[in-house]
Formats: structure tokens, sequence, C-alpha cells
């Protein structure tokens, strides 16, 4: 909403910058900016006439003007085709800069010389019109600096409104915000009415057939009416609005809209097959083109004004084209409706039209201001058309609304803001923005039709308190509430797989939950995904029913972005059809690429065993136990290299390398390893907080073992051996080397093993040492056919 | 114009400077005060040229040798300052051995500072669905069907009848629901709008809503809730502005402005010259909202605000374009370590 600075200080007078005015109305509930209506400099832009004009010889757009300045003539090339000689314009001499920066310099064209510029709105960015040069009235004095002689040297607020303000929607409800916070009244303009002896009643009759949708019409009739341009004072008020002047009889229906708030539409009243108005819905299938010049197909959503006949306008949103006021329109029907504002908004929404009359209507008119917006718009079209008024307003309404009573308790004002306001300063609020006020103790509150809002004591309050100022509201620093909230396990969880995972040197990404169908169903094996019916892109189709898919994405774009060395997880959010659709939360992990290069270790490649590294350090630190890992192939994993994750009771998650083809699908060719666990189930599966251990009384005795064995053979299974041979004395047993080299024969590997043997008991003997070793040592022998190399 | 006399008597005033010296950068500044490049013999030096030949000789070797002096009574002085002498093999400048540490997303370590904050403040964590019903989003929040406040969240449909929750408020109506007051809770989750993607707007993103519902709760409680986690937050000397403003589910509603705590409100880049950041929406919870959960909204009343955890981590980070918070390339997200 665009409100000009000059129109608030006719009606209300305050002395407020039009900054500070800017910031009290902020602080008041409407975030309101203030700039100047246009930002070019004024200086050397002089208001002159147009004398005489010839054209450029050689050009087919040029005009040669001599232009009068009120001192000198001027020769001045224009290429707007309404130039013409007797017109008064705006010129922009030598020295001007105009919009963009633009300066004006002497200058030749066509071998012609000119000594300025005759201005479009736009080059003097009042508006974006630039069609042709702007024309003023003859009443401006020649030579006079241009801004200040037709009123544009202005200030236009512009106000971010909020749902509930619609009684903002007008200069006349800004001024009154205004007003009351100046602690002035609004001067309201006074006029009279003058209407010839003819009843407007015999010319037009109004029926609602849908009283529900519109529960107000009421209609002027204006004849002998002269189509022209408005005088000057209209249309810089509506150019001030930022709306564009097109005829007397639209402008002033505009200007009263935009002075009070309420939509207005002018018809033809010859257009009008029958001299009446049905209200109705539209019937479905019917036909009907709106004045922007677009055919509708309606349906009964539509709330149709119809001649009785045919429809003429849109209720609320936007006039009919047939009956569109012209040049040669002579009687006028003037419309002041009150339409219901769900109606209004599903017409719109249907024609796919938002207006400035589908906006108030939307947000809540005020149905007694029909009358008050059809008499000032009749006056102005009187005193500017010639137009003669018909006797009386034709006026259907069926169920009038009557202002709202709302009991306020003052103490419960202060209760509920924590204040401490007295209720005399209460009632004077109220009474500045024109609310009915009856102290009966409590207050019996008459809220004004226009406050469409309010209609509770909360609303009350809510309208005390902006205008006392949120200020006013001590702050208070007493927690109240519960003394204690726990921490969710949960939450704990999560921070805790954080913690382990970032400590292990991974980075955490983010899900954005929604994924493209195709490539989703490859990555998840067609896996039924949560569809959504009004995409943003054609890539954000679908819910994510795997946290790989953000694990590949993600390893595309940094691949792709040469950060080919990756170690990242995330834990996100996947989404299942059902009802209710199932939501549950994975944790994904995935390296690629190698470690870090140091001056003292080279970095290694990064493989399957990083990934069950970082895996086991978040479930151990958890205390869930990993039982192992089984083959199980996957959709979207390299079925040699795709294993379960099995916990203690049953699958947690998978583990293993992409498939090289689903790979391609994110333009990678690097082998990924993922690993993806499901929240819930490792969730189940922490384990008690387990007791501590008595620190050992006796001695260890540590022993190494080194076999050699067929590829084949699986170090868990030599480890599970040595565990079960070693018994209760075994304390503990390790890897600590792996090789394989021509030394030992191809299709074999090396592997050394390191043991602890301890008793709690007592200290062990040395032969009792190695005579368990080497049983140990024979077990590998016989079980695996291993050939012992060091013991 | 000094004489050879004010030489030595610099040169004396610095000797004994040097001889009183405790450390190794208090004879830096000395080194500084006296023949550093603006230092008191060096600008006798450089006088030198206005001198007549015979004086010049004279008072520049005077002067030269004061300086030298100077130069070697400081270098004997550092020595007594300097540790044992390394074994050259050892090079203590090798960078140290360290494991790289991973970082968390941005939007999660924002997310935890605030949750963290209202935490310490005794507020529980509730948390709800991403996908939820009509009810849950709008009309259990008092948007009335039909309204223009519908279209301040554009919303995205699933099948089902259900949508993608717009914000977390939902959870406070499915919280309130199901236990008595007093509740204190803070609603931290994803939400989603079908917007058009750009620098400032994406079509997820996350908020940490929070409410408190007891007997006796006022605007003036929630203004104070808000003062205490924004010092905690963005730091002790922040000032506040509460504005009025408008969500379908509170009444009165304001929203809340910080000054801008790069410029501490003078006006910079950041807050685009106003010296105030827009942080965060708040208001009573409107009676409509507690009676539709059964609550009596004459004996209770609560409070309730939300903020966009996007929106603060952008702030707090001077982040220009939203999308780097999503696109998880980890030259970005190793930043935040």
């Amino acid at each position: 909403m665009n409100v000009p600075y000059s129109w608030l200080k006719e009606l209300v007078d305050f002395s407020w910058s039009p900054e500070e005015l800017a910031n009290r109305l902020t602080l008041a509930g409407a975030e309101t900016e203030a700039e100047r209506l246009t930002d070019i400099p004024f200086d050397n832009i002089v208001i002159g006439r147009v004398e005489e004009i010839s054209k450029v010889p050689g050009s087919d757009h040029l005009t040669l003007a001599t232009v009068f300045d009120g001192r000198e003539k001027l020769a001045v090339v224009c290429g707007a085709p309404n130039v013409a000689a007797g017109q008064n314009i705006i010129l922009a001499k030598i020295g001007a800069e105009l919009k963009g920066g633009f300066k004006i310099k002497k200058a030749k064209l066509r071998g012609v010389e000119s000594f300025g510029m005759i201005c479009s709105e736009r080059e003097l960015g009042i508006s974006d019109d630039h069609s042709g040069i702007m024309v003023l009235e003859d009443s401006f004095s020649l030579g006079a600096p241009a801004f200040e002689a037709i009123g544009l040297d202005d200030h236009v607020l512009s106000l971010d409104l909020t749902p509930n303000r619609a009684d903002l929607l007008s200069v006349m409800g800004v001024a009154r915000d205004v007003a009351c916070l100046a602690g002035s009244k609004i001067k309201y303009p006074t006029y009279m009415l003058e209407e010839v002896r003819d009843e407007a009643a015999k010319f037009i009759k109004i029926d609602i057939a849908d009283p529900e949708a519109c529960p107000r019409y009421a209609a002027r009739v204006i004849r002998n009416i002269k189509i022209g341009p408005s005088p000057w004072w209209i249309k810089r008020k509506l150019l001030l609005c930022g709306i564009r002047p097109i005829n007397n009889v639209v402008d002033i229906t505009n200007l009263v809209m935009m002075e009070i708030g309420h939509p207005l539409h002018a018809f033809d009243y010859d257009r009008f097959l029958r001299k009446e108005i049905l209200v109705r819905r539209a019937q479905e299938g019917e036909k009907f083109a709106t004045l922007d010049g677009k055919e509708h197909v309606l349906t009964p959503e539509v709330l149709l004004i119809t001649d009785g006949e045919k429809g003429v306008a849109c209720g609320g949103v936007m006039g009919g084209q047939e009956s569109e006021v012209s040049d040669k329109t002579t009687t006028v029907l003037l419309e002041s409706a009150y339409f219901n504002a769900p109606t209004v908004r599903r017409s719109r929404q249907k024609l796919g039209l938002i207006t400035e009359a589908s906006i108030r209507f939307e947000k809540g008119c005020d149905p007694n201001a029909v009358e008050k917006a059809l008499d000032r718009a009749a006056y102005l079209l009187g005193e500017y058309t010639g137009g003669e008024i018909l006797n009386g307003v034709v006026d259907c309404y069926p169920n009038k609304k009557y202002p709202v009573v709302i009991k306020v308790r003052p103490e419960r004002v202060n209760a509920v803001l924590g204040t401490d306001i007295p209720k005399s300063r209460m009632v004077e609020i109220l009474q500045n923005i024109e609310y009915g006020i009856k102290d009966r103790g409590h207050l019996e509150v008459t809220v004004p039709t226009f406050a469409v809002d309010v209609t509770r004591e909360i609303d009350v309050i809510e309208e005390i308190v902006r205008l006392e100022g949120y200020d006013a509201v001590p702050t208070r620093d007493k927690n109240k509430g519960p003394l204690f909230s726990p921490y969710p396990e949960d939450e704990q969880f999560c921070d805790n797989i954080r913690r382990i995972l970032t400590a292990q040197g991974y980075d955490e990404i983010y899900s954005g939950g929604m994924a493209d169908k195709k490539l989703l169903e490859q990555v998840s094996g067609a896996q039924p995904a949560v569809e959504i019916l009004n995409p943003i892109a054609d890539d954000l189709t679908v819910m994510e029913n795997t946290i790989l898919f953000t694990l590949l994405k993600s390893a595309g774009h940094n691949i792709a972005h040469r950060n080919v060395d990756l170690k990242l997880f995330v834990i996100g959010k996947i989404y299942k059809p059902g009802a209710p659709p199932l939501e549950e939360e994975e944790i994904g992990i995935l390296v690629t690429g190698k470690g870090e290069d140091t001056w003292y270790n080279r970095g290694a490649s990064l493989g399957f065993h990083d990934l069950k590294g970082a895996v086991e350090a978040f479930l151990g630190w958890n205390r869930i136990t990993v039982k192992g890992y089984e083959p199980a192939a996957r959709p979207a994993l390299d079925a040699a290299e795709s294993m379960a994750i099995l916990g203690a009771d049953g699958e947690l998650g998978y583990i293993g390398a992409v498939g090289e083809n689903i790979a391609r699908l994110f333009d990678v060719k690097q082998k990924l390893w993922v690993a993806v666990i499901s929240f819930n189930k490792a969730r189940r599966g922490i384990g008690p907080v387990k007791p501590y251990q008595p620190l050992p009384k006796y001695p260890a005795a540590p022993r190494d073992l080194a076999v050699v064995v067929d590829e084949k053979v699986r170090a868990g299974e030599l480890l599970d051996k040595i565990s079960k041979e070693g018994g209760s004395l075994l304390e503990s047993v390790s890897i600590f080397d792996l090789f394989r080299g021509k030394q030992i024969g191809d299709g074999k590997k090396s592997l050394a093993f390191s043991m602890v043997y301890r008793s709690p008991e007592r200290s062990l003997e040395a032969e009792e040492v190695n005579a368990l070793h080497q049983k140990i040592a024979e077990s590998l022998k016989e079980g695996f056919g291993a050939d012992i190399r060091e013991a | 114009m000094s004489g050879i006399g004010d030489v030595h008597r610099i040169l004396a005033e610095a000797l004994a400077a040097v001889g009183s010296a405790q450390s190794r950068p208090e004879l830096e500044a000395i080194g500084v005060k006296y023949i550093g490049r603006k230092g008191e013999i060096t600008s006798v030096l450089k006088t030198l040229k206005d001198l007549p030949l015979e004086e010049r000789k004279a008072f520049g070797a005077a002067a030269n040798e004061a300086k030298v002096k100077l130069e070697t009574a400081i270098a004997e002085a550092v020595q007594k300052f300097a540790g044992p002498a390394l074994d050259p093999t050892f090079d203590p400048t090798l960078p140290g051995i360290v494991h790289r540490l991973g970082a968390i997303h941005p939007i999660n370590k924002t997310m935890g500072q605030i949750v963290d904050s209202f935490q310490r403040m005794g507020f529980a964590i509730a948390k709800g669905p991403d996908i939820e019903t009509e009810y849950y989003n709008f009309e259990g929040l008092n948007f009335p069907p039909d309204h223009p406040a519908r279209d301040m969240q554009d919303t995205f449909y699933v099948e089902g009848g259900l949508l993608l929750r717009t914000h977390t408020t939902p959870v406070q109506v499915r919280t309130l629901e199901k236990v008595k007051p007093p509740v204190k809770c803070i609603t931290p989750g994803k939400t989603f709008r079908n917007e058009a993607i750009s620098t400032r707007a994406y079509y997820v993103f996350h908020q940490v809503d929070g409410f408190l519902v007891d007997e006796g709760v006022t605007m003036a409680d929630l203004k104070g809730c808000l003062v205490a986690f924004c010092r905690d937050f963005f730091g002790e000397k922040l000032k506040l502005r509460f504005r009025p403003s408008y969500f379908p589910f509170t009444e009165p509603s304001a929203e809340v402005d910080i000054s801008c705590f790069l410029c501490n409100g003078k006006g910079c880049q950041l807050c685009k010259f106003a010296g105030w950041l827009e942080i965060l929406g708040c208001g009573m919870i409107d009676p409509n909202v507690l009676a539709k959960v059964g609550y009596d909204s004459e004996k209770y009343t609560g409070y309730a605000f939300g903020m966009g955890v996007e929106r603060i981590a952008l702030l707090k980070y001077m982040v220009k374009d939203i999308r780097l918070l999503y696109e998880n390339d980890i030259r970005f997200i190793r930043q935040f370590l």
C-alpha cells in the first residue's frame, strides 16, 4: 500500500518528517518505508511550452520542437509520438540529470542541435510510463521548477501490510492511525451532493440471488457525463499512489478507493441489455471476458454480476470488457457493493487475477462504507465530468451488518500484557481510532465496521497495546513454568553420533528431504516414495525414502567441484507412503578418495575398513553391539561388496560399495563406500551402562603369533578360533600386521596376532602360557592349514 | 637543532633502559624507540643534510657510533632472555600431528546452540511429523479456511490430503493436546515452503518454535524470555525492539528486531543501514488456539515464539546466499569446525 506523505498532511496535523512518520507507523504495526517519489535531482527541470514543431529531416520519428521556458526559446529534438504545439510539458534543460543518471547535454541529432529534452514520466522517475511525453494542464507558470510546481516534490510511504490490517488499505485508514499517534483528529473532506430530480431507481433494479456472497449491492446512475482526462490534482494523487490515470470516470473510482478503501466500479449503462443488476453464481462453463481482454470459462465458484442476461463483472475482482467505460460513454452505472471475503478469494483464485479490488474485499471491506464511497465518487463525477447525478441510491442490503459490541475488562488487558495501563488511557486510545466506548465498570466497546478483524476482547487488547507501543510492556525476568525439563534420549543419541563421527574426521552434510523421482527409484530399487502434488522443480518431485540419496548427491556435487577425498555423514529423515506416512531417521556415512597426505604419513586410500571403523566407533561409543556382517544384496550396491550390519536383535543397516552404474547417475566415476543405519534400530540397541571392572592384580603375559594362510581364510575366523581356544586365560587378541608378498607365495597372506594372557586369580607360569599359546597355534594349523611362522 | 651532547644524552638514556629491561619484547620496544625507522637517533641522522659540512662529519660520526653501540647492547641483552640452544634436528616448527576433525553442519550447529539456550531456561523439546495434516498446520492454529493468512505460507501438498508442514508450530497443538499446563517446550525441526529458490529463500528450512502455557503468563514474561535468549545468543549488550505484527495463532503478535551485532545499531551492510535485524516472531497464544485444545483460556494464558534457524545462521556467519547451506560443499562446511 502506497500512501503519499502530502495526502496524509491534508488529512491530519502532525509534524513528523516522512522518515519519522514511517518509523512511528512501523512501531504501530505496519512496516513502513518512506521514499521520495523520484530519486532524480530537481535542478534544471522546468515547466515549458511547445510553441511550434517541425519534422527533423531524414528521420521518421524525430520532431524538432521550439520550447519556451518562460525566458527564452530553445530548440529541442523529441522522439515521442504525442508531442504537439501548444502543449505544456516538462523540460529538462542542459545540466539536468534524469532517471538512471542520464545527463542532459547539448546534443546533435541527425544534424539538428538540441538544447534539452521533453520528459516522459519514466524519465522523471515518477512511473514506468514511457509511451510518450507527459502533457500538463495550462495552469502552471512557464519556467517554474517542475516538481514543486506540479506537486511531485513528495514522499511516498510504502506500507507492508499483514493480512489483519484491511483498515490500512486506504489513505483515510492510515490517517486514522497517524491521528491517533499524533493525538490529533482527521479532517474529513466535506462536499455537497447535488442530485437531479429523476429517480435512479427508475433506471436500475437490483437483485441479489446469493446474499451470503454479496450481502450488499448499491448503485447510482450519472448521466450526461463527458469522458476526458482528469484534472491534474486527481492524476497527481494517483501517480503518487502508483496508479496509472486513465480517464476522469475511472480515475475518480480509483481515487475514492484509495481515499476511503472501498472499491467501486463504473459500468457503461448503455451497454446493459436489461436495465437491471442480478448478482448470482456463474454457471458451469459460462464464458466471460474481463476488461483486461482475457476470456474466462467460469464455474459456480465465481460470483457474477449480470444485467439479468449476461455477465458484466466478476464480483469484487474485475469488470467486464463489454460494459467497460469508453470514450463514447455518456451514462455511468456506479457500483458500490460489499462482497464476502472468502467468495472473492475463491473467485480470484479461479480467475487467476489479483486486483486492487480483490485485495481489499479479500482482506475485508466495510459494508457500511458502501454509501459513503458511492456519494463521494458521485460528487466528484458531477464536478469533473459534467454529469448529472440521478436522485437516490439504489441499495439492496438484505442483511444489515451492525457494529460489534465487545466487553473489555481493563484488568484483563493488564493481566494479558503484564502492564499497568490506566483505564482512562485505554478509553483515550480507542476513542482516537473511532471506537465507541461506554464505561460500565468494564468497557463496552463498539467496534466500527471498518475494523473487520476486531471481534473479541483479545483483538481490542491488541489495538490498545499496538497504539500504546510495545515499549510500554515491561520485560519480566522471572522464570515461569516447570522447574526442570529432561533432555530427550533421541537428542542425546544424535549429539553422540555427531560427536564421535566428527572426532573421526567425518564432515556432516544436510538432507533437504526431496529428490528427483526417477533418480530416487534407481537408488532405492523402486521403493515407493511420497509424491509431492505441487512440486517446485522437476528434480524435487518426491520425498527421499533413503538417506543414500543425499549421500550420493553430495558426493556428486563435491566431486564435480574437485573435492574428491570425502568422509561424510548425515542424520536425516526419510519418508515412506502410508496412512499416516512413515517418517524415520537414518544415519548415512560415506567415504571415497584417500586420506590426507602429511609430512609424517601418506594418506591411504579410503575404503570399507575406514567405514567399518567409523560405524563401530559411533555404535560402540553408544554401547550398541555389532555382532557381525553378512553378505546381503542392496539395489544401489555392488553385489560383491555389500553386507548387512547385524546388531543384537537383527539388522541395523547395511554397508558396501556403490554400484558403478548408480554412481554414474551422479556423475561419479570413483569408488564410493557407504553405510546406512536405521536410527531407531540402533537407538533400541543401546545397552545399559556396565559396572566397572576391577583393575588386574596379576601380571600379564604377552605373546605374538604370526601365521601364513590361504587368501580365502578370513581374519575373523582366525580371531574367533583363537578366542575360543584361549578360553578364560586369554585376556585379549588383536591383529598387528597383515602382509602379502612373494616371500610367502601367491594366494597367501600372513597375519600377525598379539595376545595377552592373564589370570584374575594368580600369576601365570611361563610354561603354562607357552603350552596354551602352542595349543592355539596348533588349532590354527589344523583348522585352517595355517603355516606357523612365529610363535 | 640538536648537538652532539644531545646524541650522548639519548644514548645514555637508551643504554640505561637496555640495562633495566626484563624481557625480549621490552628490548624490541627500546630498539624501535631509538633506532627504529622513526626512532630518536634515526631522526637525528635525518637532520644531518641541513648542517655545514664540518659539523655534519663530526655529528654524523657520533650519531652513527651511538646507533651501533645501542644495537650491540640490545643484541647482547637479548641473549639473557634466550632459551637453551636447540638440537638442530629437532624442528618444532613442523605442524603438529593431528587427526583432522570433521565439522558439524552449520544448520545443525546453529540449531544446537539455540536449543541449548532454551534448554537452560527450562524448555523441554517436543517433535512432530514433517508430513502434517491441514488441521495441525492451519485450522488448529486459527488459520481460517479461505483466509488471506493462508497466503503467508506457500504450501507443498502430498497424497492423502496431507501437506509438508510450513512451520513447526503444529507441534505446539500436538503437545497441548497431550499434556496439562504448565507446559514449556521448544519445537525444533524441518519445515517446507513452496517458494521460488533464491539467495534468500529455499524450499526447506528449519525453525525453532517455543511456547509456555500456565496461569498468569503475560506479554512481559514473553519479552523477558526473548531478551534473555537474544543476549545469550548474540551478546550481552544487545538491544531488542518489539514491533506489532500478525500471526493467526498469536494475539497480540510481535516481530522482534535486535540491534545489529556487527555495527551496534549504527548502520552497516549487514543490517542494510537500518541498525536493526529482524530475528523472530512471537506473541501471546490466541485464545482460539487454547480453546481448540480444550484449555480454559480465561484461566490459562501463554506465549509462543518462532525463529528461522537459517536466517540466524546466515546473519551470524554473514553468509550471503542461503543455497550454500544446502549444497553440502565440504569447502563450505569445513569452515564450521
